[in-house]
């Protein structure tokens, strides 16, 4: 008996541990491929209907476009098209393509695949996302007065023009690949929903590096779709994943200790992390409260009591900025460097407070009606950074008597609070700008548009800095000489930091981590960050 | 054993409330100059990653945590062997129809629902509240889990000699279900055992939809959710802390059993 | 006859769960939402989308009857979060969560058979302190943890911390079933007679304790269908309940509506288990 219990102990012990052997062997990385991780599938691999940061990338990496912005400098480079022209009005552009230019098939690319290609986007049918920056797309007329020429009539001035055509991927005549055929630098070969993309070469792609030698270096990509950024942080340890973009906090610290010498601090990103108040007239708020919230010295005293530095000290673990306004520094064409950094003096809070009639009683803050200053803070569960960040400004608050209670909710329900039914008293929440044209930032700026978070879908500006901002925003939009726009933005920015609707919390710094067997690699701010380099990126030894 | 180890829980409660009350510190005090810190004479077990004393913190939520779960799993336990009892006793159209409704019920995402509650109540609800109201909503979702069991524990007991003596002796079914009773308490403490860790964590989980025990306050849950952020940044064991508590509660617990059993 | 009324409760089973997931989902806050609507670039085409949708669901039972005539029509619709068809989704997935769920089953419920007979036979202070203290430190520790220790310190896989969740559960059970059914007084004869262990197990206690054991291991099969989620989101397992959790995350009716009713069958015919067992015996 006790011979076929020891027998079995040892078969069950067997058992046991026969599941761990595949976590133990970790599978080495074929060398002609990169691979990385997103988050989550792609909503479409069809470029015009991109309207997500997957599909985002999976079209930087596969569109061939007229026009590319370089990530680097911010500066616009010629692509398909070698040269473009913008006519004195701004309403006619004309491109010239390069001389034998092919799709990944082998077959020619033309001025008429061009054509076809902005009809289809510019199309109600197709319901294109990027088709909207035209303004009024049913206007645009699009021709090819000959093979290698394409001309575009805009009915009004598009700024920003170069940007929009860094969006639209040219796709071949009549014919709908959803990336399987292309003009960039891959294209879509293998896509397994929930588990990988497998990206290959485009043996045709027009440009060349240094040497000479055609471009992207990469024979394949693969792209996984790992939600769990510890599994992708091991796995890169692993030497399974060549890079990690977008490194949470907590693992950029782990990553700096366990590998040294991998991972990039590349300072303050584009993004903004805010908190605002609903200051929205549909808001099913009491009255008391929504003259708090309207009431910019109450604003102004909570931004002096919250300690930025802590935040980005203690809740990024060092790897964020203090923010003073909605462009980060890293976006040095339009950042407005007047702008003083936010003192933090809870005194000066609560004098500002005093001046207004409110009062402190024991460690409550009454308004001049005598209610208390409570409210609660919604963000989105979890997502650590922020909800430390909550934390912290709820202690900062109560310095100055007000009592904040911290709630987080699941994105949708969140979504539904602040843009439909607007039953919440302030936010906490991130900005994510993929674009530093300041243009693209007018759907939350324009007192009219749903994206204007405080106070959405305004009839008319509620206030006379509201109707102000919307003012520059449009003079900026319609300005053709680059002075005068930068000046309205700097408006905006002076604006936006006198009156507070956002309060700027941090700019989260850009991490990012590349294995030290990668070479090409140029490091960039912007989206899709290390990914932009990914036409010279190669395996040390590898070909280029 | 018994009286030793509930000796032992009342000790581990006593001294929690003791740190509590005498500490300097309270669980919502955020020291900023001393985050993440390793034992020191001013912090006994450290501080968390906000620099919050997390001796005090543990306390509190052992306090909490433990009474919640211990109350949401004994209402779970005690409705299951309610609807249980009643499955295996009553008409057999009635026995099947609860089975068949406590299947339907595991079946359901009941996520959505505790979301519906999360927007029925006001969002300035004060943490405490939103436990309560957490415990009461795990104690109504846990029954079902365990229906089954006790159908099957009933059904049997209910066919065994001394059932039958006493229906022979005159006695009715209601009359002996005090003796009944009596026989289903193992029953009753290996779920109510089995409940109190998926009530703290569950708790844990639903905090995340903004219900449970929302910060600043300390819950296991919550405390045990952060532990997996925080084994990967900190180098100190002390952040193994509430989870060591919370397997010494459990331990006591089954040894109180076992001793109640000797 | 009894096994076509078994048939007719797993179906009503699977009917009812999908009124009440797609109710309970449609009620949920957030239904009608998208997390595009807050990227300024993209808010307006998506509120479009979901101004279109609002219109096509306008009430609940405008919902359930597309989504009963769609399942009427073999079709479970097209998954609102990734644009494709739910039955390819589903298809590529139930493999890797089959794989999941069998194996981690089997190896808890071996662990928890062998260690609950193995203490229980030589019942002892130290052996039931022993599975107390075990099952206690296994059942402190929630399976999210275990799965994210496992995987930083890279020990285990998800089926053994699968099996690992189970076999804590259901040894406990079967602890105490077994020390209480050693004692019984044919089979302290059977013992006293020299029977061997296995045989004892086989003919006296399994004839005896059938319904039970197989009440533990319904039990701890819809505790293996709960623990699917969080061991396939955490080690990324692209099985069912890594699609169920995104599914409910982003409020893709279609595509939980079908997990759910695939869940509640195998929970419908695990339940119906023992009634089935007990009909073959009788007939």
């Amino acid at each position: 008996m006790n011979h076929k219990l020891k027998r079995a102990a040892v078969a069950a012990a067997v058992l046991f541990c026969s599941p761990c052997l595949p976590a133990l062997s970790a599978e080495a990385p074929a060398r002609t491929e990169l691979a990385w991780t997103l988050h989550y599938d792609p909503k479409t691999l069809d470029p015009a209907k991109v309207d997500d940061q997957a599909s985002e990338q999976i079209r930087f990496l596969t569109a061939g476009v007229l026009i590319r912005l370089n990530r680097s400098n911010l500066s616009y480079e010629p692509a398909l098209a070698e040269s473009w022209n913008v006519s004195t009005d701004g309403k006619l552009i004309t491109l010239r393509l390069r001389p034998g230019l092919r799709f990944s098939d082998g077959s020619p690319l033309t001025s008429a695949d061009v054509v076809a290609t902005f009809r289809r986007v510019l199309s109600p049918a197709t319901a294109a996302p990027v088709a909207e920056e035209f303004l009024d797309p049913g206007k645009v007329i699009v021709d090819a007065p000959d093979t290698a020429t394409v001309r575009l009539h805009l009915p009004n001035r598009v700024v920003g023009i170069a940007s929009v055509l860094d969006e639209i991927a040219i796709e071949p005549a009549n014919r709908i690949t959803s990336g399987a055929v292309t003009s960039g630098p891959f294209y879509v070969a293998e896509y397994k929903h929930g588990e990988y993309i497998r990206l290959h070469r485009n043996p045709f792609y027009w440009k060349r590096g240094n040497a000479g030698a055609a471009l992207p270096y990469a024979d394949d990509l693969r792209l996984d779709f790992l939600e769990n950024t510890e599994t992708e942080e091991l796995r890169f340890l692993r030497g399974e994943y060549a890079l990690l973009d977008h490194v949470p906090t907590e693992g950029f610290s782990t990553l700096a200790r366990r590998m040294p010498g991998v991972t990039h601090d590349l300072g303050p990103s584009l993004n903004t992390e805010q908190m605002w108040f609903n200051q929205s007239d549909r808001a099913p708020l009491p009255a008391y409260e929504k003259v708090w919230f309207r009431d910019t010295t109450f604003r102004q005293a909570v931004s002096l009591a919250l300690h930025r530095a802590d935040i980005a000290r203690i809740a990024y673990d060092g790897h964020a900025t203090p923010a003073n306004g909605f462009i980060s520094p890293a976006n040095t064409t339009w950042y407005n460097k007047a702008l003083r950094p936010v003192a933090e003096d809870a005194q000066s809070a609560l004098a500002l407070l005093a001046a207004k009639g409110y009062r402190k009683q024991g460690n409550q803050l009454l308004d001049p009606a005598g209610h208390p200053v409570k409210f609660s803070i919604l963000t989105n569960s979890g997502n650590r950074s922020r909800e430390r960040m909550a934390s912290i400004i709820q202690q900062d608050l109560a310095v100055i008597g007000m009592q904040v209670n911290v709630v987080t909710l699941d994105f949708p329900a969140l979504i539904e609070r602040l843009m439909h039914t607007q039953a919440y008293e302030a936010a906490i929440l991130g900005l994510s700008n993929v674009q530093p044209d300041p243009s693209a930032m007018m759907n939350v700026w324009l007192s009219s548009s749903p994206n204007h978070q405080w106070n959405p879908e305004e009839k008319s500006p509620a206030t006379p800095w509201e109707a102000e901002i919307d003012k520059q925003m449009r003079a900026q939009a319609l300005a053709s000489d680059t002075k005068v726009r930068k000046a309205a933005v700097d408006r905006v920015q002076s604006i936006v930091s006198e009156q507070l609707p956002f309060i700027y919390l941090v700019y989260p710094n850009t991490l990012c981590a590349v294995s030290p067997q990668l070479d090409g690699v140029q490091l960039s701010v912007l989206q899709p960050d290390v990914v932009s380099s990914i036409e010279t990126m190669h395996w040390k030894g590898g070909r280029h | 054993m018994r009286f030793s180890t509930l000796i032992f829980i009342g000790l581990l409660g006593a001294l929690a409330a003791a740190l509590l009350l005498g500490s300097s510190h309270t669980y919502a005090a955020q020291d900023r100059e001393h985050v993440s810190d390793s034992g020191s004479r001013s912090y006994l077990a450290g501080t968390d990653e906000l620099g919050r004393d997390r001796a005090v913190r543990t306390a509190a939520a052992l306090l909490l945590g433990l009474t919640g779960a211990c109350v949401a799993s004994a209402l779970a336990s005690s409705l299951s062997l309610l609807l249980g009892s009643v499955a295996a006793l009553s008409a057999s159209w009635l026995g099947r129809l609860l089975l068949y409704c406590g299947d339907l019920f595991l079946t359901l995402p009941w996520i959505f629902l505790l979301m519906l509650v999360r927007s029925a109540l006001p969002l300035t609800l004060p943490p405490v509240q939103s436990g309560v109201v957490t415990f009461l909503l795990l104690a109504a979702l846990g029954a079902p889990s365990f229906l089954r069991l006790t159908h099957e524990r009933v059904s049997r007991l209910d066919k065994q000699d001394w059932r039958l003596h006493a229906h022979a002796m005159g006695l009715k079914k209601s009359q002996s279900g005090s003796q009944l009773l009596s026989h289903l308490w193992p029953i009753f403490w290996i779920q109510f055992l089995l409940y109190v860790p998926a009530c703290i964590i569950a708790e844990a989980n639903l905090g995340t939809l903004g219900l449970g025990i929302a910060e600043p306050v300390p819950s296991w849950g919550n405390m045990v959710t952060g532990l997996q952020a925080a084994a990967l940044t900190s180098t100190s064991h002390l952040v193994y802390l509430p989870v060591v508590t919370l397997v010494l509660v459990l331990v006591a617990l089954e040894l109180t059993i076992f001793g109640a059993k000797q | 006859m009894r096994i076509l009324l078994r048939l007719i409760r797993v179906l009503s089973l699977v009917i009812l769960s999908v009124i009440g997931t797609s109710l309970l989902m449609y009620m949920a806050p957030g239904y009608f939402t998208d997390a595009r609507e807050m990227d300024a670039a993209h808010a307006v085409s998506e509120r479009r989308d979901l101004q279109a949708l609002e219109q096509q669901q306008h009430s609940s039972t405008a919902l359930l009857r597309s989504e009963l005539m769609q399942w009427a029509h073999g079709d479970l619709g097209t998954s609102r979060q990734y644009g494709s068809s739910v039955t390819s989704l589903v298809r590529e997935r139930v493999a890797q969560s089959t794989h999941l769920l069998v194996l981690g089953s089997l190896l808890g419920w071996s662990l928890a058979l062998f260690f609950a007979v193995l203490f229980s036979l030589r019942s002892s202070p130290f052996a039931d302190a022993t599975v107390a203290i075990t099952t206690a430190l296994l059942l402190a520790l929630p399976i999210g943890v275990l799965a994210t220790v496992c995987l930083l310190t890279n020990t285990a896989g998800p089926v053994s911390v699968l099996a690992c969740f189970i076999a804590a559960r259901d040894l406990k059970l079967l602890h105490r079933l077994l020390s209480t059914a050693w004692l019984a007084p044919y089979v302290l004869h059977a013992r006293a007679q020299g029977s061997p262990v296995f045989t004892i197990l086989r003919v006296h206690l399994w004839t005896a304790h059938k319904r039970e054991f197989l009440s533990v291991a319904v039990m701890s099969f819809t505790l293996a269908l709960s623990a699917l989620v969080p061991v396939e989101v955490i080690f990324d397992v692209p099985g069912l309940g890594h699609l169920a959790w995104s599914a409910a995350m982003n409020r893709d009716l279609p595509v939980l509506v079908a997990v759910t009713g695939l869940l509640s069958v195998c929970i419908g015919v695990a339940s119906s288990f023992l009634p089935l067992q007990r009909s073959i015996e009788v007939g």
